[in-house]
C-alpha cells in the first residue's frame, strides 16, 4: 500500500513536469500571424452588377489604398488569453481614417507607439494649441481581443493605407 | 487624467513635425518597397508569448507622367527674321527616371500664319541663358532623348523662321510636345516590368505625354515724321529772303503693335540757314541747346544739326511734336 501510494505520487509528479513543458512550448509557437497586402478591384459579377474584390497587391502605384490584414490563429489545443495584434503603418503609407477594424477587438492607435488611445483621443500641441492628431500622424495600430482567442479560432484585423 | 495626456502630446511636437515634412511632390520613388509585418502578444495560462508575422511587402510601381509647360507667354517678332525661339520646360512628374520624346509642330489651326521650323529646330537651352546661344546643344530624336528623375525638368527652345508675307497682329502658333518612351495611353494603362528597377510602368493622369502651344506675335513698328514749315520776314510778310525765319515743326508717330526703342530724331540745319539759339522744343518744352540732361542738343560737329531723344515710341505714346527755328542766310 505504501507503495502503491509512492507510485502514484511519483505518477503525478512526471505528469505535472511534463504538463509544464509541453505548455511552455506550446504557448511559444500557439499562435501564429500572417499579413496580406490587398488592393479593391472594380469586377463585374455573374449576375451582370459591379462589385469589388480584394486582390493581392504586388505593384501598386502612389495615390493607391492598400487593404492590410493580420490574421492570428490560434494552433494549440488550449485558448490564448490577452490576445493583443500590433502593427505598425507601413513606411511611405498614410493611414486612412478609422479605417483599422478587427471583430470582437478594440482598436487603439499611437503616434509614438507607446501611448495608445482611441484616435480622437490623441492630441498634437501645435502653436501651443492642442489639437486632435491626423491620420497621417497615427503610425501604430494595436487590436487587443476583448475575450480569448479559441483553440482552432483566429481573430483579424486590418486597415486602409494609401501609398504617398 | 486629461494632465498626463497633454504633457505625452507635448513630447511628441518634434516627431509629428517631422512626419509632416516629406510630402513628396511625386510619391513614393518608383521600386521601393513597402514593407509590413505584424506582431501578436498573447497569454496562455500565466505563460506569456509573442509571435511575429511574414513580411508582406508591395512594391510602388512607377508612374509615367510629364507636364509641358510654355515660358514665353508671346514672343513678338517681324515679318521675315530667322532663328526665333520660344522657351519650353518638360517636368518628368512621375516617380522615377523616364526618358522622353520631343516633338515640334508649327502647322496648327487658328492662327494666322504658320512658323517655318528652323533646322535644327529644338535645341536644349544648355547654358541655362533663356535664349538660343552657341552653347545650346540641338536635340536629335533617339539620340539625345532628355532622361529626367522624378521632378527634374529639362528647358527647351523651338526655333522657327518667321515668313516675310505676314503682317502686324498676324499669330503664329508652335508646339512642343513630349512623351514617354515607355509608353503613353489611357491613365492606368500598364507596362509591365518595363518601370524603374523592373517594376511595372503605369500610365499617370497626364496619359504620360503633354503638350504646349506657343505663339509669336507680330509686332512691327514705323516712325512716321511729317515736317512742316512756315517762314516770317523781317517785314512782317511770309516771303523767304535773306533775315527771315523759318519755324520748322515736325510731328513724329509710331503706328502698329511694336515699340520703336532709342528713337532719335536727328534734322541737319539747311544749307545757306542759321540755327536760332533756344528755338529747340520738345511738345512745347523748351530743350537747351547744350548736351545735358534734357532730351535735346543742337550742335555744329559734324555738321550743325538739332537731336531730340524720344526713348520708346508705340502707337500709344501718341504723336511728339519738335520744334525749331532758322534764318535765311
Amino acid at each position: 500500500m505504501i507503495n502503491q501510494t509512492l507510485k502514484f505520487v511519483v505518477a503525478v509528479a512526471l505528469f505535472a513536469a511534463g504538463f509544464a513543458t509541453q505548455a511552455s512550448a506550446e504557448s511559444q509557437g500557439c499562435i501564429a500571424v500572417k499579413t496580406t497586402a490587398e488592393v479593391e478591384k472594380d469586377v463585374v459579377n455573374d449576375k451582370g452588377q459591379k462589385t469589388k474584390v480584394l486582390v493581392p497587391a504586388g505593384k501598386v502605384i502612389p495615390g493607391t489604398e492598400v487593404v492590410w490584414t493580420v490574421t492570428a490563429n490560434n494552433a494549440c489545443s488550449q485558448p490564448s488569453q490577452n490576445v493583443t495584434i500590433n502593427n505598425p503603418v507601413p513606411e511611405h503609407m498614410t493611414l486612412v481614417p478609422n479605417s483599422a477594424i478587427g471583430p470582437g477587438s478594440t482598436v487603439t492607435y499611437s503616434m509614438d507607439g507607446k501611448t495608445f488611445a482611441a484616435a480622437d483621443r490623441l492630441t498634437v500641441q501645435e502653436n501651443g494649441v492642442s489639437r486632435q492628431a491626423r491620420a497621417e500622424e497615427l503610425k501604430y495600430i494595436r487590436w487587443e481581443l476583448k475575450g480569448s482567442l479559441q483553440p482552432g479560432a483566429s481573430a483579424f484585423g486590418r486597415f486602409r493605407a494609401v501609398l504617398n | 487624467m486629461r494632465l498626463p495626456r497633454l504633457l505625452v502630446a507635448a513630447g511628441l511636437i518634434s516627431l509629428c513635425g517631422f512626419g509632416a515634412t516629406p510630402a513628396l511632390a511625386v510619391g513614393v520613388a518608383a521600386g521601393t518597397s513597402i514593407d509590413n509585418t505584424a506582431q501578436v502578444t498573447y497569454t496562455v495560462g500565466s505563460v506569456s508569448a509573442t509571435a511575429t508575422s511574414n513580411t508582406t511587402s508591395v512594391t510602388v510601381a512607377e508612374i509615367l507622367d510629364v507636364v509641358v509647360t510654355l515660358q514665353t507667354p508671346s514672343v513678338p517678332v517681324i515679318a521675315g527674321s530667322t532663328q526665333q525661339e520660344m522657351l519650353y520646360r518638360v517636368t518628368n512628374t512621375g516617380n522615377g527616371p523616364e526618358t522622353f520624346h520631343l516633338q515640334m509642330t508649327s502647322t496648327l489651326g487658328g492662327d494666322e500664319f504658320d512658323p517655318v521650323a528652323a533646322s535644327p529646330s529644338i535645341y536644349f537651352d544648355t547654358d541655362g541663358s533663356g535664349d538660343l546661344s552657341p552653347g545650346d546643344a540641338p536635340y536629335v530624336a533617339g539620340s539625345n532623348d532628355p532622361v529626367l528623375n522624378a521632378d527634374a525638368f529639362v528647358t527647351v527652345l523651338l526655333v522657327n523662321d518667321i515668313p516675310a508675307a505676314v503682317v502686324d497682329g498676324n499669330r503664329g502658333f508652335s508646339r512642343l510636345l513630349a512623351d514617354a518612351r515607355t509608353g503613353t495611353g489611357a491613365p492606368g494603362t500598364t507596362f509591365a516590368g518595363q518601370g524603374a528597377g523592373g517594376t511595372d510602368a503605369v500610365v499617370g493622369t497626364t496619359g504620360a505625354d503633354s503638350d504646349a502651344t506657343g505663339q509669336y506675335l507680330v509686332a512691327g513698328v514705323a516712325v512716321n515724321a511729317v515736317k512742316s514749315q512756315t517762314v516770317a520776314d523781317q517785314f512782317g510778310g511770309t516771303r523767304p529772303v535773306p533775315g527771315a525765319r523759318i519755324n520748322y515743326t515736325i510731328i513724329v508717330s509710331a503706328t502698329g503693335t511694336g515699340s520703336a526703342s532709342a528713337s532719335v530724331f536727328s534734322d541737319n540745319i539747311p544749307a545757306n540757314t542759321t540755327y536760332v539759339p533756344g528755338t529747340l522744343r520738345l511738345n512745347s518744352a523748351v530743350l537747351s541747346d547744350a548736351a545735358d540732361a534734357d532730351a535735346g542738343d543742337f550742335s555744329t560737329l559734324p555738321n550743325a544739326r538739332v537731336r531730340v531723344q524720344l526713348g520708346t515710341l508705340t502707337q500709344a505714346s501718341g504723336s511728339q511734336t519738335i520744334q525749331f527755328a532758322v534764318t535765311i542766310n
